[in-house]
């Protein structure tokens, strides 16, 4: 009866304690400190974002469970809620300006950011059906607002009631799922369904809702065939919440993807490894095709990412340790590529404007050589060229596929990132040799941070990548 | 078996009677003076008798969306304070933060100017 | 000091090449010069030491190559036949590096072609010396590497690009057989030593190699292999098309490679290997018929041709042949004589050449050409004493070696023995027909275009020392040598360097005496016919040419072996490489490979961005068929278990 008392056994929690705490006092002192306030609240954001970070890795190792075992924190939940967090941190960082820009009062903005980066946290934790929900939600509801947040703008309007939308329809799967799961099975708890399933009673039925589960949660990693918001929203939300989008939630979504996997569904993981194997072949092709037709570099961002999930699928799909630690370090490099390539994007600005056509990035190795050189790299890495890191990330994959013995997926996956490579070079190809379209504005010092970060961490993560693969293999191994 | 239902079956029962009873008043004591505005359909701000497609002033749906938000709290409070006694000082807590919480966007909203008409 | 021989000329070609722009032209030639002069000299003490003083020398260098069972050191073997190669080799090119500094006097490029000639020396020393096989094909390639980039060395020149390639691609086929003979015997002796190969070589008698169904006599295929390269390099009738097309190199280049050395490798390369061929009756037949026919073949077409070079070019393949009749008939000692004298007058007579071609301000048409005689005095006498020598008059150097061939021919017991005599006697005629015919309308008659002709001047001095050497070299270097190649020293001459049929040189000294007169009246002969066409009765050899007009232009034509082979070969070849490019790789491999994946690739992207409407139910029907899909899957396949 006195749990209240029981602090302790809130320990776990405590990160998102924080960063909800943290959104609540943001958004009172945004409204009531005027715009000086308001202009501080992306930095304030930050400062909670690292607190979190904090909190969590002053939980040391091993595993702690909250809410009667519905809240888990382990070494993979550590992992997935750092690159989260740095994520987040980011694309605040990377939306600083173009928030200042704006009329006054988009201080939600990193509110927002701060209650979805919450939702992804109890995600990446949740140990049952239930948490799960909840923190797919919480991140879901800031993140159709953060799409539409350009009120004005008739395409931050469009993404943000398709993305709503859309949502909506996979939550309800998800939740139909859910339910479906919840009736065959008597439990929401993911040991709870795991016993269940290994007891052998598991009808027809809890496989539909595992296909269910799995189609509402593809929605969030944007795998196809449930990616068709992602090239509208990617291109119609304003760019630094496409940034935002491309990040930290799909780290997050995979997160819960994996351990709902291994954890929930590990006895019949010969039925979800097929809808796995399927999904990724489907985004990796489509990822690779589709891209090769776009004009719009936020788009086109769209199906490279679509097309990553597809490669991180891939590690899943192996089912095994060193799948899913291929399948963490894969999302862990993605992110950096992301963020760096979005930088970049970010600065594609002139004085009338800001401008996101694949052309306008024409000669940029002649304007502004340094970014241009950083850009290139970045696409280098997300074409998987060695030695960036790029390339290690679809080798561990890759190698844990071979290793589980799925040749032909492997196979798959090595020729449509052939394929891939081809517009990320083209981009390449327009930076350094196409005739050298206007100059865009100087880069503003946040989006040379990330970009210089991302960018060598890409570079010379070939160099010492331990600390990475030691925690991604870590991280993996608490899921079994 | 039927017999737990005869509490339902007799609420019913008092809430026709109870209404009927106050229709007729009405009709029977109520002065009758019936003029163009009193027999006109009522329509909560809009002209009736329209095409249904027309344009809503958004801010109805504000204060509409703000209304249902705090009518779902009361409707969380209820069962709340029945089971009161059986939660003790966790269940009071958890429902200090989710109301704190609620007043923070409360108080947000009201700072926004979301509560003003004009 | 063999490795000295060998090694001098490297030394000069990368001095000459790699800091040729430093040093400057002038020094280039000198140096390279001076050092193939040093080299000279060393060579004739060599052969004073191992030929006279019959002293054999094996060097070995370095380690080549040890592989398994083969094993390929790089030595120098220094027999009285090497000896012999080296004195050539060395004399020659000593002489034509002289006179190069003259005759290349105005080329900007003069470095790079004292490297080109000092690699080609060195190129060939190295085949001299080799004391395997392996070592033998390094130099074999090495030379035809340098005489590709001298032939071409004027690469401005269209003619001059074409030729050096197809010198090069000619080469090729036979090298292709010189290698699988090389591969032949290291099947069947598990070495390519020179001592291991000849040590087993009577063991071979009788093996067969088993290809596809046949079973072909070992030593005859190895023969005939190894001699098909010989008849590329030293362009034997069927393989001859390269050396008159290799006449647009620099003139000097073609004295010393094209007529003293490079294309005597192929004798050189028989003589060194008699211990094989010796046992090997039907390959020698093979080489003397080869020989006979390259011997008449080439002089039937110098008859007629009006390019000065290439009227000694085709003298040349022609005496190539009679070198291989002796060697088919067995009388290697004779051949290597013939070589030794040709080489100084065939030399003398391509410089001779230069010489007139460089006085006529590079005019190489004799028809343009008469009455030379009194403006290059030098020239004209250096010419007549090697056309003399050529043509065998009594007691130059030609009459012993030539009429040595044409004896042992008939001497010789070969089933092609009797062929080959009756060819190189009719040969003979012709050869003193053409090269008087040479002589007489370049230096007698009528001058044919004045201005030319008044402009004409004597080369410098540097080119007239080496002629007067070289035909110092025509008169004298036969008779001294008579007893040491092909009378009764040869013995202790050559010693075990090449191994002799036992009986030739005895029956050669049994003849009747009208077979040693024969070819001196047919070298009369052809002399008096040529004086009768050219200097007495200009008019007769048109009025010939006329009545006879299809074999003049079968002869004109080089037998048409050029038109043959651009039939039966080169537009095939051609065909077939257009068919690969355009259908195999263009349509083939383009179009289904990089070109009909990429297209492919763009087909299907553009199916893909269809799908993307823009419209939000589609989306939603999108994913509800997605999970559908995904259901009905599992309900056919069974779902859990």
């Amino acid at each position: 009866m006195d749990q209240a008392f029981d602090l302790p056994g809130l320990y776990p929690v405590l990160p998102e304690i924080a960063l909800v705490g943290g959104a609540m006092a943001l958004l009172m002192l945004a409204a009531f400190g005027g715009a000086r306030a308001a202009g501080a609240s992306n930095w304030l954001a930050i400062v909670v974002l690292g607190l979190a970070a904090v909190l969590v890795v002053a939980t040391g190792t091993g595993k702690y469970e909250a809410f009667a075992g519905s809240f888990v924190l382990d070494d993979f939940a550590r992992f997935m809620k750092i690159v989260t967090l740095v994520g987040s941190a980011a694309a605040i960082l990377l939306a600083q300006e173009s928030v200042g820009d704006q009329a006054r009062g988009q201080y939600e903005y990193s509110v927002l950011i701060l209650l979805s980066t919450a939702g992804m946290m109890v995600m990446i934790s949740a140990a049952d059906l239930i948490a799960l929900y909840l923190g797919l939600e919480l991140m879901s509801l800031a993140l159709y607002v953060i799409a539409a947040s350009e009120r004005d703008s008739l395409r931050s309007s469009e993404a943000g009631l398709k993305y709503f939308v859309l949502g909506a329809l996979s939550s309800g799967m998800l939740l139909y799922g859910s339910s479906l799961v919840y009736g065959f099975s008597g439990t929401v708890g993911f040991a709870g369904i795991a016993r269940a399933l290994a007891g052998g009673d598991s009808g027809i039925g809890l496989t539909i809702g595992l296909v269910f589960i799995f189609a509402g949660l593809c929605f969030k990693v944007s795998a196809v065939p449930f990616h068709m918001w992602t090239p509208d929203v990617y291109e119609g939300a304003p760019t630094y919440v496409t940034a935002f989008f491309a990040a930290a939630p799909k780290v997050a979504a995979m997160a819960v993807f994996m351990r709902t996997a291994t954890n929930a569904f590990a006895p019949i993981v010969v039925q979800w490894q097929q809808i796995i194997v399927f999904v990724a072949i489907a985004s990796m092709a489509l990822g690779a095709f589709a891209a090769i037709g776009q004009t719009n570099i936020k788009r086109l961002m769209a199906y490279s990412s679509i097309g990553h999930m597809g490669f991180a699928l891939v590690g899943l799909s192996a089912a095994t340790p060193e799948g899913l630690q291929g399948v963490a370090i894969y999302m862990a490099i993605y992110m950096a590529m992301t963020l760096g390539a979005f930088a970049c994007i970010l600065a594609m600005r002139r004085a009338d404007g800001a401008v996101e056509q694949i052309a306008d990035l024409a000669g940029l190795a002649r304007r502004s050589p340094t970014v241009a050189f950083f850009l290139a790299m970045l696409l280098f890495s997300l074409a998987g060229i060695p030695p960036l890191a790029g390339f290690f990330a679809k080798f561990y994959v890759f190698l844990a596929a071979i290793k589980a013995g799925l040749y032909a997926l492997a196979v798959i996956g090595v020729i449509t990132s052939v394929i891939g490579a081809y517009y990320y070079l083209l981009i390449i190809k327009v930076m350094y040799f196409d005739e050298p379209a206007p100059a865009f504005e100087p880069m503003r010092g946040e989006l040379r941070m990330v970009l210089g970060v991302s960018g060598l961490f890409v570079l010379l993560f070939f160099i010492y990548p331990r600390p990475v693969v030691e925690a991604a293999a870590l991280a993996a191994k608490s899921l079994f | 078996m039927l017999q737990a239902y005869l509490p339902i079956l007799i609420f019913i029962a008092v809430a026709l009677i109870m209404g009927g009873v106050v229709i007729l008043a009405g009709r029977v004591l109520g002065p009758h003076r019936p003029d163009s505005a009193k027999l006109s359909p009522y329509e909560c701000g809009f002209e009736a008798f329209e095409d249904a497609r027309m344009k809503f002033d958004v801010r109805y749906y504000l204060v509409a969306i703000l209304f249902i938000i705090f009518d779902l709290e009361i409707a969380f409070l209820f069962p709340w304070a029945v089971a009161l006694n059986e939660i003790g000082m966790f269940g009071f807590v958890s429902m200090m933060v989710f109301l704190g919480i609620l007043t923070v966007g409360f108080i947000y909203e009201w700072k926004k100017g979301a509560l003003e008409w004009e | 000091m063999y490795e000295a021989i060998v090694f001098l000329p490297l030394l000069g070609c990368l001095i000459a090449g790699l800091f040729g722009r430093v040093i400057g032209a002038r020094a280039a030639e000198l140096v390279t010069t001076i050092l193939l002069f040093a080299a000279m000299v060393l060579s004739w003490i060599a052969f004073a030491r191992v030929g006279l003083g019959q002293v054999n020398a094996r060097v070995l260098v370095a380690t080549f190559m040890h592989s398994g069972e083969l094993k390929v050191d790089w030595a120098l073997r220094v027999d009285t036949l090497t000896a012999v190669m080296l004195v050539v080799v060395t004399t020659i090119s000593a002489l034509v590096h002289l006179y190069s500094i003259g005759y290349m006097a105005d080329d900007v490029h003069r470095p790079r072609f004292f490297a080109y000639l000092s690699l080609f020396t060195f190129a060939m020393l190295a085949l001299v010396t080799a004391d395997n096989l392996v070592q033998l094909f390094f130099g074999w390639e090495g030379v035809g590497l340098a005489s590709y980039l001298l032939i071409g060395f004027w690469y401005h020149k269209p003619q001059a690009n074409a030729a050096a390639i197809k010198a090069f691609i000619v080469n090729r086929v036979g090298d292709f057989g010189f290698a699988l003979g090389i591969f032949a015997i290291f099947k069947m002796t598990g070495a390519v030593d020179f001592e291991t190969i000849f040590a087993q070589a009577p063991a071979l008698g009788g093996k067969t190699i088993h290809f596809l169904r046949w079973d072909i006599d070992a030593l005859t295929l190895i023969c005939v292999l190894l001699f098909i390269g010989a008849m590329g390099k030293s362009a034997q009738f069927l393989l001859h098309t390269w050396l008159p097309d290799a006449m647009e190199g620099p003139t000097p280049v073609s004295a010393l490679i094209h007529a003293a050395t490079m294309v005597t490798a192929g004798v050189f390369m028989v003589a060194r290997l008699s211990p094989l061929f010796e046992l090997a009756p039907n390959a020698q037949a093979f080489v003397t018929l080869v020989g006979a026919t390259t011997a008449f073949f080439a002089a039937t077409v110098a008859l007629v041709q009006n390019d000065i070079k290439r009227i000694v070019a085709y003298s040349t393949c022609s005496q190539l042949g009679y070198m291989f009749v002796a060697m088919g008939v067995g009388a290697y000692s004779v051949g290597m004589y013939h070589l030794f004298t040709h080489a100084f007058f065939k030399a003398l007579l391509f410089l001779g050449s230069g010489s007139v071609i460089h006085a006529m301000h590079h005019e190489q048409d004799i028809r343009h050409m008469g009455g030379l005689k009194d403006r290059i005095r030098v020239t004209y006498y250096v010419m007549v004493i090697g056309t003399l020598a050529l043509t065998g008059f009594p007691l130059t150097a030609g009459y012993f070696s030539k009429d040595a061939i044409i004896e042992a021919a008939f001497a010789g017991k070969n089933a092609f023995a009797g062929y080959a005599f009756v060819l190189t006697l009719i040969a003979a005629g012709m050869t003193a027909f053409y090269s008087w015919r040479l002589i007489f309308k370049t230096f007698h008659g009528e001058p044919h275009d004045r201005e030319h002709h008044a402009a004409a001047h004597e080369s410098p001095l540097v080119m007239l020392v080496a002629l007067v050497v070289l035909a110092a070299g025509s008169i004298f270097a036969g008779y001294p040598f008579k007893e040491l190649f092909a009378g009764h020293a040869v013995g202790e001459f050559f010693r075990d360097s090449i191994r002799q049929s036992a009986t030739i040189l005895d029956d050669m000294h049994h003849l009747p005496i009208w077979i040693g007169l024969l070819p001196t009246a047919m070298m009369a002969a052809g002399f008096l016919l040529a004086w009768q066409f050219y200097l007495r009765r200009p008019d007769l050899p048109v009025a010939l040419a006329r009545q006879h007009d299809a074999l003049y232009r079968f002869l004109l034509n080089k037998w048409y072996f050029d038109e043959l082979y651009d039939f039966l070969l080169v537009r095939p070849a051609k065909r077939l490489g257009r068919l690969l490019w355009k259908g195999g790789d263009g349509w083939l491999i383009d179009g289904f490979g990089p070109d009909g994946v990429s297209a492919r690739v763009i087909d299907v992207t553009r199916n893909v961005v269809r799908l993307q409407t823009g419209y939000l139910y589609h989306y939603a029907f999108a994913m509800l068929i997605g999970v559908a899909a995904l259901i009905t899957w599992f309900m056919f396949t069974g779902g859990p278990h």
